[in-house]
Order: structure tokens, then sequence, then C-alpha cells
């Protein structure tokens, strides 16, 4: 067996095979796809936000593998080819043992607070997924390890493999069940593993390879079905599972696709009214009965889907609110903002004379459009002649359309209302931006309604806030002249909250009208025009709603109300409220009069939780914790249970931070006088490459969500920006070798490039999205793909110089430590990006990216300092 | 198919954990609306429960400190409330596997994807509709069957429904092991398999309604088959900061009925987060301490 394509050192001996090229990136393929395939698991199975913990961290794999590599550099020198073909071989296997596994301990979020078993159930699902990482990062630093100067290369076919296998990944949703999604990373390995194998002509090792897949797929499609092992456990607790067990419960409709997997139930035991006012029950003779089936995406939901009723009975649509714009233009031409389960437009088309609907979904319109049984069920909805639809966002038609329109509606399109026990991932929701809503504005008729209907179950409230606020600030953005005269609000207690728009104002009538029917449905009006608000009430309120969450622990409530008082319910001190007013409505006045009067940056801070606007550059309902309050937060976390998603990322960034600190500390510990005096630059070296870790992957996590605002789908979002990125990058490492030479005069220019692309991006890249959102969806991705392809290309250069530098200079224990540090600042900065874009925007995730490879000039000088320059030659080696 | 297999073996795990009880032993001596236990003392309360209730000393004494907690708190307010906090064997409704955690104040997995409330949201809710002896209760969403037993010290005519029919049937064996074993006042509760969207119409109308399932909005057959000025309770959220709604049907003079919605302080914040360290006298900290 000759191996020669793998050349040791600098010395440019040989030029490396395509074989090798092929498995390397084919293994990075595979380690992207089996991240893909355990989140989606995670997405089905539990809760996302919990993959992305687990897989984040698994990354640190990269981290931990190159610690190791860098304290026994010389034994992974000696066997490298041992290395490399049994991590190769161990990672299919440990990639099945792996989920069969945690799937068997399945980690329950809803008691992760309150059972302290749940912690170790998550510990072992985190570690079971780490080790396919550990085996797949064995394999790919002992290539990178030999492929020295020509690291550029082989980083150039992991970039490429990534990227690439990252798409057949996401294609293989369309054909693979979520429980066999796993298959895609392993069929990624075989082939990855048989270039190897054949490569370096091991027929020895071909053999064991053959016993490992056979084993590997025989295990995940037979033994474990055979033993009732369960590939993929779904949470008893998901919104799913409920459907499954009630008794008439039958699935009409699955489908696997990068944009979910969709499920549709048939049960009389689903009922929905989202909102309905509770004097239907007086009101209303009859009840549609079996007039929903339930809609599932990865297992959330129910979103309602409403069968075609008859005329007698749609009656029940004047209970719910989003019949409030209808009350004021009866025939009315109007625009769903997003068609969902279908009410909205239901709703609509018994009080328009044409409605235009939009759904951005691809595989939700998909099944209204074509799936027969669901064409039966809604009565065809989206194909009868009064209804156009509109395949992406309705934001992104309506800025770009003439047609204007009496009513826009965006009810409840966001979610199903009920609670989440497991929190909520951090979502953005480009849909509900001031940005969204100047367009909203802009596209109605002069008189023409825009009405916004959002749950509001949350007490202390929340998203409310940020819906009114991002609503007047619209207003006065697109410069309306009263706002105050403009708008309408009325809440029903802990269901939800419609707010109403009318460009021009409210006349005396409509408003008269408008109080009447909230009366009559026994909501509250929270706003309208000509609105009064008691002030006495404010600091009471502020005051009260902090002290729900900020509470002293050490007292009880009611405890100043002395003996007497024990037999009384607690009071803490709020005020009495008005009669009839609930705190939430009190609030609410307050938000709307600090609004109106333009002071509500005061309130918003003085506010429990985070009340600013959404934007398109944070555009988010969530965070609602303001950072400095979480350290107090940490002994009551029940209570901000919807907000585990956000604050998970918060321990995420915790324990990366403190792993990566361990992993990079531990070689100094071992090596640093013996290896490290003899090399300088040390600590810039490392902060070169923190750098480069942090900003590569903090420009694509970040920009994963900025394009969502063209792409209008987070998967396809992050489809195109990974593959797009990595294979701009990989093609720019390509590129760098002719650099290589001149790289201390070349680099820093490029790093200046890098800085001031990505700091222009932050400042101006909503302007284009904006105008490629609104083109078909292939020369969509092209564009997408074409305005990423500037600054990832450039982003292809600083690694693999600076590798192919240490490695010319022979700085090998740097060279592996340096890209452990790479990868361990890769698993903080992705964990840093939603939690500066949650607090300070998108743009400013982009701008810390620029900072971060501005900071990497100065770094790189002393990457580049030579070894001769300090140290005797002798303490060169160990 | 293969996740409907799993689904089953989980539940035939499940199963199995609540058989064995904590404990079986008769109850001495027959229930009565007379019967207190006594308040003022750990002690006298557990010497108490062995002796006319044949219970375990080691749940008596967790009990009694939860009550203590509950009283200083305000999760119970009211000497009927009190009574049948310390009435109710909570024990006996948690899954075998979660005993030893039967009066921490989190609620707790009792399958199928569903929780036993903690102590101080049932404290709470019960307490806020003041429940008196002889008004009908409605409860939906038998779920551990806590809930009802604890209303059964309150009022001798309690109806419950549950919408899954594995747990509705293990609930119902639950009570019937339970009076057979002497606890009479279980006897009390009406139980049925069904989907409580439709209320207990037979049985109507009812002067309380709990509602203890997630839902997008009130039923209308509940608050038809409330009484005029009869109220309903809802928790909303999830397990661990619910807030409770409070439904309040209004009859006015001329016949006409609206529908009141307010927490159940009546529109006053309280903190949420139980105290749960008890050292002494003195109760210390919260739960997640």
């Amino acid at each position: 067996m000759s191996l020669t394509i793998l050349p040791k050192r600098c010395d440019g001996r040989a030029i490396p095979d395509p074989p090798v090229y092929f498995a390397v990136g084919l293994e990075a393929g595979a380690v992207i796809a089996l991240q893909i395939a355990i989140m989606r698991i995670f997405a089905i199975g539990s809760w996302t936000h919990f993959g992305s913990l687990v897989v984040s961290l698994a990354m640190l794999g990269f981290g931990l593998m190159s610690t190791i590599m860098c304290i026994a550099k010389d034994w992974f020198a000696r066997h490298w080819r041992l290395v490399c073909g049994a991590a190769l071989i161990a990672f299919g296997p440990l990639a099945v043992a792996a989920n069969l596994a945690a799937q068997q301990v399945p980690f329950n979020a809803v008691f992760l607070v309150s059972d302290p078993n749940q912690k170790w159930r998550l510990l072992a699902n985190f570690l079971l997924y780490f080790t396919p990482f550990l085996a797949g990062a064995a394999f790919l630093g002992s290539v990178f390890l030999q492929a020295g100067t020509h690291f550029n290369r082989a980083y150039f076919a992991d970039l490429l493999g990534s990227g690439l296998c990252g798409l057949v990944a996401l294609g293989a949703m369309y054909v693979l069940a979520p429980e066999n999604l796993i298959l895609a990373p392993l069929l990624l390995w075989l082939a990855a593993a048989l270039f190897w194998f054949f490569a370096v002509e091991s027929r020895r090792m071909l053999v064991a390879l053959a016993a490992a897949a056979i084993a590997t797929f025989a295990t995940h499609l037979w033994l474990a079905p055979a033993l009732g092992l369960s590939q993929l456990a779904v949470s008893d607790y998901k919104g799913v599972a409920y459907a499954r067990k009630f008794p008439d419960s039958q699935r009409v409709y699955a489908k696997n696709s990068p944009f979910g997997y969709l499920e549709i139930y048939a049960s009389s035991y689903l009922h929905f009214a989202p909102g309905l006012s509770d004097n239907a029950a007086f009101n209303l003779k009859e009840f549609p009965v079996n007039a929903y089936e339930g809609m599932y995406i990865d297992g959330d939901g129910p979103e309602g889907i409403i069968r075609a009723l008859p005329a007698a009975e749609t009656d029940y649509y004047f209970y719910l609110p989003m019949i409030y714009p209808y009350l004021l233009k009866p025939d009315a031409d109007t625009f769903v903002v997003q068609f969902g389960g279908g009410l909205s437009t239901a709703v609509a088309l018994t009080k328009s004379r044409h409605v235009t609907v939009a759904e951005s979904n691809p595989a939700v319109l998909d099944a209204f459009l074509n799936d027969a049984g669901l064409r039966r069920f809604t009565g065809d909805v989206l194909h009868d002649p009064r209804v156009s639809v509109v395949g992406y966002e309705g934001r992104l038609y309506l800025a770009h359309t003439a047609r204007r329109y009496d009513v826009i509606d965006l009810s409840l399109a966001d979610s199903t209302g009920l609670s989440n026990p497991g929190g909520f991932a951090i979502v953005e929701k480009f849909a509900y931006t001031r940005e969204a809503m100047q367009t909203y504005m802009r596209a109605l008729e002069p008189g023409g309604v825009l009405a916004v209907t959002l749950w509001n179950k949350e007490e202390p409230p929340k998203s409310v806030l940020k819906l009114y606020a991002t609503m007047v600030e619209a207003a006065r953005a697109n410069g309306d002249a009263d706002v105050a005269q403009e708008f309408f609000a009325a809440s029903c207690y802990l269901s939800t909250t419609t707010v109403l728009y009318e460009k021009g104002g409210f006349p005396a009538a409509e408003v008269a009208l408008l109080r009447k029917h909230t009366k009559a449905m026994s909501f509250d009006v929270v706003y309208d025009p000509g609105f009064r608000y008691d002030d006495t009430q404010t600091e009471k309120v502020l005051a009260g709603y902090r002290d729900q969450i900020f509470f002293d622990a050490s007292k009880p409530p009611g405890d100043d109300i002395g003996d007497d008082g024990a037999d009384a319910p607690p009071d803490t001190g709020m005020p009495d409220a008005e009669a009839g007013v609930v705190p939430a409505t009190s609030m609410g006045r307050l938000a709307w009069h600090a609004l109106i009067d333009g002071n509500f940056g005061d309130i918003a801070r003085r506010y429990v939780f985070d009340a600013r606007p959404l934007t398109n550059d944070r555009p988010y309902f969530a965070a609602y914790i303001k950072p400095l309050d979480l350290p107090r937060i940490l002994d009551r976390l029940e209570l901000v249970q919807d907000e585990w998603g956000y604050l998970l990322l918060w321990a995420t960034l915790g324990v990366a931070a403190l792993c990566a600190s361990t992993l990079i500390v531990l070689p100094v510990i071992f090596g640093w006088r013996s290896v490290f005096s003899a090399t300088p630059g040390k600590l810039r070296t490392m902060l070169y490459f923190a750098c480069l870790g942090a900003g590569y992957i903090m420009v694509e996590v970040g920009l994963i969500a900025t394009f969502v605002q063209a792409l209008s789908n987070a998967t396809v979002s992050a489809a195109i920006l990974i593959t797009g990125m990595l294979v701009a990058s990989g093609l720019g490492s390509l590129a760098s070798e002719r650099f290589l030479d001149g790289a201390p005069s070349t680099l820093p220019k490029i790093l200046l490039g890098i800085g001031a692309l990505l700091v222009a991006y932050g400042l101006f890249i909503h302007a284009p999205l904006d105008w490629i959102g609104v083109l078909p969806y292939g020369p969509r991705l092209l564009f997408c793909f074409l305005l990423i392809f500037p600054p990832a290309f450039l982003m292809g250069f600083p690694m693999p110089t600076a590798m192919g530098s240490l490695a010319r200079l022979e700085k090998d224990h740097m060279f592996l430590w340096a890209w452990g540090i790479n990868g361990c600042f890769s698993v903080i900065g992705a964990a840093l990006v939603p939690l500066v874009a949650t607090s300070f925007g998108l743009s400013a995730v982009l701008f810390l990216s620029g900072a971060a490879y501005l900071l990497a000039i100065p770094a790189f000088f002393g990457v580049v300092l030579p070894i001769a320059a300090r140290g005797p030659p002798d303490a060169r080696r160990i | 198919m293969k996740r409907r297999t799993f689904l089953l073996g989980s539940v035939g795990f499940l199963f199995d954990a609540t058989l064995p009880r904590p404990a079986s032993a008769a109850v001495p001596q027959p229930y009565s609306w007379d019967l207190l236990p006594p308040m003022e003392s750990r002690d006298a309360f557990i010497s108490w429960g062995v002796k006319t209730r044949g219970e375990d000393p080691k749940f008596l004494g967790e009990r009694f400190d939860r009550f203590r907690i509950l009283v200083a708190n305000r999760d119970v307010w009211n000497e009927a409330n009190k009574r049948a906090f310390l009435m109710t064997p909570r024990e006996e409704f948690c899954l075998k596997r979660n005993l030893d955690r039967a009066y921490d104040n989190a609620y707790l997995d009792i399958g199928y994807g569903v929780t036993i409330s903690g102590p101080h949201v049932v404290g709470r809710m019960t307490s806020s509709i003041d429940v008196q002896r002889g008004e009908k209760v409605l409860e939906i969403g038998t779920g551990s069957g806590y809930q009802s037993a604890y209303l059964a010290h309150l009022t001798d005519k309690v109806w419950t429904i549950e919408i899954i029919r594995p747990l509705a049937e293990r609930t119902r064996g639950v009570y019937d092991a339970l009076i057979e074993r002497g606890y009479s006042e279980f006897k009390s509760i009406s139980t049925k398999n069904a989907d409580g969207y439709y209320g207990w119409q037979e049985a109507a109308p009812f002067d309380k309604i709990i509602v203890t399932c997630g839902i997008d909005h009130i039923p209308p057959p509940l608050l038809q088959q409330l009484t005029p000025n009869g109220i309903m309770v809802i928790p909303v959220g999830p397990p661990g900061a619910q807030h409770i709604l409070k439904v309040i049907k209004q009859q006015a003079g001329d016949g006409s009925i609206t529908v009141a919605r307010s927490d159940i302080y009546n529109g006053r914040i309280v903190p949420f987060v139980p105290f749960t360290k008890l050292e002494g006298d003195r109760i210390i900290g919260t739960h997640n301490q």
C-alpha cells in the first residue's frame, strides 16, 4: 500500500489524489447531514431548541479531538492511517447506536426544572450524540494534519462536501420519513469510507467496513424495530401525541419535506374556535359539529382546518375576533396574509367579493391545492373562483403590487395559541415587523382596514405589547398625520387581542359600531379614538408586574396582612383594579397611552419584559427577559417556561464557553512550556483562530436568519446559506493557495475586505432582500447565492492561508491547536448569534463578525512569526 | 405502526407503575363530614391520620409540611379547603416512581402527556371557587383523580370527565380501590370517559366547573351547563406557570346573560412561585433553590 497523496510536510512532494478529497468531502457531508438528522429528530420527537443545544455542543467533538491530537501529536502522526480508518469505520455504527440509545432515554423538557432526573437525561442525550461527531473529527483532523501545507485543498473538499451534502440531506427529507432521515448521513459515510479505503488500498479495512455497514444498516432498519426499540420517540407532551390518543382519530394526510413533517388528523374530539366570544354560548342556536381537522407541523399544533360550512352554520363567525374588519367593510376586496388552516379565508369569503390569500409554506399549499381529501373537506376553497392564491409571503406580494385592498387580515397566523410546555424556539417573524406593517398599511385603499389578531394568553402581557408598539410605529413611519384616530384595539382576557388600523382614521360612527360589538361580545376595549387614560395607576401597574416575577422569595405573599388575613386570599398590595378591568387590560391601556403620547420608550424600559417593537432587524416575538434580569430569574425558571427556548441559548453559550475554554487550555497545561514556549505569537495565533471561528459561524447563522426575509422559510434559508457559503468559501480556499507565498501582505487586505463587506451588508442588506423576495423561487435562490458569494468567497481565504503558514513554519502543535480553537469558537459564535440578534438586531451580528475579521488582521502577524525567531532549535520537538 | 407499538409499550409500563400502592390498610374509622384533622401540630396530625385514616405516617408528615406552606403562602385560605387538603391522600394519585415527590410543589408526570398539578395550583384554584357542601361541581379532565378527590371533601356531588380512555379507566380503578379500603367519600365522585367539550348534560346544571385541559376557547356547552352566577376556572399556560382564568356567568335582572373574565384574584397580581422549604417554623426559599 502506498500513500503519497497526502504530503506530510511542506515539501511539496505530492499532490493529493481525488478519491481522498471525495472521502473528506463526503465524510464532512455526513457530519453535517447527521447534524440535520438529529435536529429533525428533536424537532419532531420533542423540541427543536433542545436539538440545537445538543447538536451545537456535539460540535465540540472537533475541539476535543484537536486537544487530544495536540497532546498526543506524535502518536497520531505515527498512526494516522489507523486513526483515519478506525474513525471512519466507527462513525456509522456510533451514529445508529447513539440515536437508538438516546431515544430510549427520551428527555422531557416539560420537567426540566421540576424533575432532577431530566437534567441527567439531557446530559445522556448530549453525550450519546457526541460520539459520532468525535469519530468524524478524528478522521478529518488526521487528514488535515497530514495535508499540512496543502491544508487549503483538504479544507476546500471539507467545505464543498459539507455544503453540497447539506443540500442532499435537505433533499432527503422529501423521500425519507423523519425516523429514517439518519440514513442520509449513513449513506454519505459509506461512500466516504469506500473512497478512502479504495484510495489507501486496504483490503482488510474494506472487509471491516463491510461488516460495520451491514451491522449499522441492519440495526437501524431491522433489529431496532424487531426489538421494539423506537428510532424516534415522540414525547407524550407534543400536540400530535394527544391527537393520536383520541379514540376515533384518523391520520388523513402525512408528508415529509424540508418545510416540516406535515400531518393532518380527523377526529370528533378536535374543537377550534380561536378567540370565540363567551357570549356565543347564549346567543347562538347551533354550533357546527365536526367542523375541523387538526394540522400538525413537526408534531406541533394543532392548527384547525375548517370544513366547508353551509351558510346556516356560519353564524358563529360573528363571534370570532376575525370578524371585526368586516363589520366596517361588508363587501370587501380582501387580502389574507397567511392561509394557515383556512379559517381567516373562510370568514373573509362570507363578507368579501374577492379574497387574495397568501401562504408561504409550500408544503401547506401543496396539501390544500392537490390532496383530494383536503379539497373535499375544505370545499376546494383555494380553487374557489372568488379566491386568488399567492404562493409566497403576503408582505412581499403586497410590497410590489399596485392593487389596493379594503381589508388586509393577519389573524393568529403564528401559533396555535396553546401553551408550549417546552418553550418556543427563537423564530424570525417577518410578517409582524414594522416594515411589514408599513407595507400592509400602504396596500390599503383609503378607508381600508388592517386587522391583526394575536393570542394574548401571556400574563404579564408580552407579545401584544410588542404588536401595539410595532403597529403604531409603522403608522408613524408611513407619515400618518394623526395616528390617535387610526387605531382600535379590543381583547378577550387570556384569549386573543385584535388591533384594527383604518387608513385615514375611524369616523365616529365606526368607532361607535366597534364599541357596541366589543360590548356585545364581552370583550374589552383596550384602545379607541378619543381614549382617556387614568395615569394614577401607572406606577402601581408597572411595579405590580415587576413584583409578580421578581418578588422577594424570602417573604411569602400577603405576609404583611397579619394573622387576621390568614383566611383571605393573598394580596400583595396591587390596587383593586377598576371594576371589571383586569391588569393585562390596564397594562395595554398604559402602553397605548404611552404610544400615542410618544413616551413608550420610557414605559418599555420600566416594564418587566422587553416590549420593543419588531423590525426587520429584530423580528422576534421572543427573548422577553431583559439580559440584565437573567441572574434574578434563575431561581424561578418555571415562571418563564415559555421562554426556555431563549434561556437555553444562554445555557448553550455558558456550557460552550466553559467546555471550549477547558479544551483550549488543556494543551497549554500539557505542553505550554515544552512545546509552545518555542512557538512565538501564541496569543495572537489563538486570537486569530478564535476570531475566524466565531466570525465565520456568526455570519453564516446571522445570514440564515436575515435571508428568511426573502426566502420566507427558515429551512430553505438554512439550506441555501449553508450550501452557498460553504461552496463559495471552498472555492476561496482553493484559490488561496496561490496567495500563500505573499500571505503577510495579501491576507490583511482580504481580511479588511471581509470586514468592510460585512459592515456594508449589516447596513444595507434588507433592500436587496426585499427585491429578491418577489422573484420566482428559482431566481430567488440564485440571487441569494450571488448575494452571499462575495464575502463567503473571501472568507474562504483566512483559515487555509493561516493553517498553511503554520504547516510551512512547522508549528505542528499550533496547527492542531488552532484547528481546535477555531472549532470551539464556532460553537460559541453560533450560540451568540440569537442572543445578539434578539438584543441588538441582526445587523449587530454582522457588525460583530466584521469586527472579528478586522481584529484578525493584527493577530495574523503572530501566526506568521517563524519559529526560528525564538527558542533553540532543539525545543521544537518533544 | 412502530410508534404505536412503542406507545402501547409505554402505556403498559405506566400502568404497571401505578399498581403497587404505598399503603393498602383499611380505613379504621368511617368517613364523616365531622372528621376534622388537627391543624396545629404535625405530631397530632400524624397520630390522628394513622388512627382515623390508617395512612402512612411518612406521607402524613409530608402532607402536613406542605399544608403549612400552603397556608403561609395563602394557597388555601378557608377552613373547608384546609380540611380538604389534609384529608386527601395525594400519594394515592401519583405514579409509584414519583412517590418520593408526591408532596413536592411540582407538577408530576402521570403518563399520557398529562400531569398532576402541584398542590399550590390545586389549592388556589379550588379555594377561589369556594365550593359549598351540596353544590354540584363538574371537572373536565380527571387526570390523576386528585382534584376530584379533593373536591369530594368539599361537597358530595362531583362529576368528572376524562377524554383519554386508558387514563379514565386507570383513575376509576384508583377510586374503586380506595372506596374498597374505606374512603367512602369518593363514592360521591361520578366518572366517565368522554369528550369533556360537551360537558355532562344529564347531570347539569353545575354550580362550579373546573377545566384542567388546554383549549383555544371556552366550550359553549360548559357555559350553558353552568348555573346563573356559577363560576368556572381554567388554568392557562404551561404547567409551571399557569394563570387561572375565572369565568363568572352573570344573569342580569332582565334575564340576559353575560360572562365576566378575570383571574382568580379578581384583578390582583399575585406572585406565583410557591415556597417549599420549611425550617422549623420558617419557610425558606423557593423550590428551585
